[in-house]
């Protein structure tokens, strides 16, 4: 018994020492989710951009609107910490609130002017948000308190109140799509160059660009139904409302293009594999990276500048942000526009990257 | 068949390795003829299979030129790949597709015209006895349905070379004797056929020309009868008597046609080069002198006396071999 043990585990030793890439791949994986993990989570949140308006009529700012602003200016969650806000001043509360409206600032202030009867802060967040609503409340809040003013706060939530559950839910779409493609299409062009069928058809003369084109296709498919399935569930179980047809058509879109993207993606990856275990533990670190700096859990907003440049070439990221504004805030083309852009490029990249290196030979 | 070359090979080497450097294929030049079965033979490890991998396009020689057709291998491979068929020595059936799917799969790679694939897939399934089984899975068929569907499959396209490596390699006699009509009915259909063997009795049965190959290099090529012409000894013919008269001997030797003869017992035993054609003219002597004889057999050498006598051991010994492996898919 004990001799076939030691040959089982000397086998199995055997195999592992002559795989080094996978060796330094499963070592490094824990570690890079403690860095990446770490960060993304762990990260105070700073670089809030709040919109601030003094309500007409006036002909000065009132000093109690130079005021707070100067102390939101100035906010940190400790004195050695960096600033909170960003803070832009908008001429009119209809600009700051299309600005809001189109995602380019998280909350609009909107400071009463001096006529009597009117001393209301009112406070307009993107409530679809986590952590940043919170955050933003506390700190308009803790900035009037400061110049030492009894005027109250109203804080209008424009999307309602989102719990986190939906917020997540989004991001679980997004994770549904990589798992699917990272079972699909990709493995199976790996399973055929490990099995030796794909001696087969390499000396026919189907070109790379349709290997590619194909495993791509295939992968996009069942990426797609897996991301679709999910997207119904969360309709279902998280309260996620749909206002028109156009945005279901819309959320169609945004996972169709993010599909292609992310099997492209892993599809380019797997051209250069031969084993199921090199790809298998390279792809997992793809998912680590891509997923957690994606904003599914967490707004990008908290992580450091060197993980959040990382998010200007995520896909996943795109994704995110394109079915959040969608699901959550009802914004359509004119905001996620920018991120189908992002999202086609990057599809179109990972197509032309995957043809590229697709080995023809089997060396 | 025709002198007409279809394949060129010139200073052909192939190296493995980077450190450990294994060289599978070493110098070979050969052509081969327009519409020839081709046969190249060698024990385990001897670069056959690398051989027909450069052919085929999979991978690149280290060093020399192979034209294909009149495309080199190297420079255009997707020339080479539109006119040959291949059927790789290990299965590369989709075995969780059916036997038609797994041809009309090939069919749509291979470039075979949409209203004619079907009738296609059909006569060669009905060629090798399948027809009946074209909606199973090929997970279960049997080792001889499966090889020749893969034989056929690399013919969807009437290609004008077809390449097969190792093509009864683990067959049982039935099967590899069905392979082997399968292999002469798609050679009379004017194509090319290159196959690697390492059974001797394959490439004397079905190849016009065979090349001899032994760790890489290319030791012999010529017809069968030729390769066994050129062995020394020649044919062995085995006489049988109950008594002898001693002026047979002298007047066998005489004749000149003979190498060598020696009396054993009750029977002469004579090498001569030319046997069948020798045999007559001694039988003649026997009956000019009135000696009955008891038996004649006449044993023609065969191709592995052939490989023995060029490489002075047996062909599937093992002796020497270089791991077989040399040029299967492991990347670099």
């Amino acid at each position: 018994m004990i001799r076939g043990a030691v040959a089982i585990f000397r086998r199995d030793m055997k195999k592992f020492i002559s795989t080094p890439y996978v060796i330094i791949f499963t070592l490094f994986i824990p570690i890079f989710y403690l860095i990446i993990f770490g960060n993304a989570m762990g990260g105070t949140i700073t670089n809030i951009h709040i919109g601030v308006v003094q309500a007409e009529p006036y002909t000065t700012e009132t000093p109690l609107f130079t005021s707070t602003v100067e102390a939101l200016r100035n906010f940190r969650s400790a004195p050695d910490k960096p600033t909170i806000f960003v803070v832009t001043v908008y001429p009119s509360e209809a600009l700051a609130k299309q600005a809001l409206a189109d995602g380019q600032i998280s909350g609009a202030a909107i400071f009463p002017s001096t006529l009597p009867g009117d001393n209301t802060i009112r406070v307009y967040e993107d409530s679809s948000d986590y952590m940043v609503p919170t955050l933003m409340e506390g700190g308009i809040t803790a900035a009037v308190a400061q110049t030492g003013t009894q005027n109250p706060v109203e804080i209008n939530k424009l999307y309602g109140k989102i719990e986190y559950f939906q917020f997540f839910g989004v991001g679980v779409i997004v994770m549904a799509i990589f798992m699917t493609t990272m079972m699909g299409g990709a493995f199976a062009l790996i399973r055929d160059r490990e099995s030796g069928i794909i001696e087969g058809y390499l000396v026919t003369p189907v070109k790379r660009s349709s290997i590619i084109l194909g495993i791509i296709g295939s992968g996009t498919v069942r990426a797609f139904l897996a991301g679709f399935i999910i997207f119904i569930v969360d309709l279902l179980i998280t309260g996620i409302v749909l206002r028109t047809i156009d945005q279901f058509l819309l959320v169609l879109l945004v996972l169709a293009i993010s599909c292609i993207g992310v099997t492209a993606l892993v599809v380019s990856v797997a051209s250069r594999f031969n084993t199921q275990q090199e790809y298998a533990s390279t792809v997992a670190f793809f998912n680590l990276i891509l997923f957690m700096t994606s904003g599914a859990f967490y707004p990008t907003i908290g992580m450091p500048d060197w993980l959040r440049w990382i998010t200007v070439i995520n896909p996943e990221y795109y994704t995110v942000h394109a079915l959040r504004s969608i699901l959550l805030r009802g914004q359509g083309m004119n905001v996620i526009g920018y991120d189908l852009m992002a999202l086609s490029i990057f599809s179109a990249a990972a197509i032309i990257l995957g043809i590229a290196t697709y080995k023809r030979t089997i060396e | 068949m025709t002198d007409e070359p279809i394949i060129r090979l010139e200073h052909l080497t192939k190296i493995f390795g980077n450190n450990h450097k294994v060289t599978a294929v070493d110098d070979v030049s050969f052509e081969v003829r327009k519409g020839e079965i081709f046969g190249l033979l060698g024990p385990n490890g001897a670069g056959k299979s690398t051989l027909i991998r450069i052919l085929t396009t999979l991978l690149t020689p280290t060093s020399g030129i192979a034209y294909v057709d009149r495309y080199e291998v190297t420079r255009d491979p997707e020339s080479v790949r539109t006119i040959i068929g291949v059927c790789p020595q290990n299965s590369t059936l989709d075995l969780e597709l059916t036997a038609y799917d797994n041809l009309e799969f090939y069919g749509q790679l291979l470039n075979v015209e949409e209203n004619l694939l079907e009738k296609r897939i059909w006569e060669l399934l009905k060629m090798t006895d399948l027809t009946d089984r074209a909606n199973s899975r090929v997970s279960t068929f049997s080792g001889g349905m499966r090889r020749k569907l893969e034989i056929v499959r690399a013919f969807l396209h009437r290609p004008l070379i077809l390449f097969l490596d190792e093509p009864t390699i683990g067959l049982d006699p039935d099967s590899r004797f069905e392979v082997w009509q399968q292999i002469t009915k798609l050679n009379t259909e004017k194509t090319t056929i290159i196959l690697t063997t390492h059974y001797m009795d394959e490439a004397e049965r079905l190849c016009n020309r065979i090349a001899f190959m032994d760790k890489g290099r290319l030791i012999a090529l010529d017809t069968p009868e030729n390769h066994k012409r050129a062995l020394p000894a020649g044919d062995l013919i085995d006489i049988g008597f109950d008594h002898i008269d001693g002026r047979v001997l002298p007047a066998i030797k005489e004749t000149g046609l003979v190498t060598s003869i020696e009396e054993k017992g009750n029977s002469f035993r004579i090498s001569a080069r030319n046997g069948n054609s020798v045999l007559p003219a001694i039988i003649g002597i026997f009956e000019k002198y009135s000696v009955p004889m008891t038996s004649i057999s006449i044993h023609s050498p065969s191709i592995e006396d052939v490989f023995i006598y060029l490489t002075g051991r047996k062909l599937d010994s093992g002796e020497g071999e270089q791991p077989q492996d040399a040029g299967r898919g492991k990347a670099s």
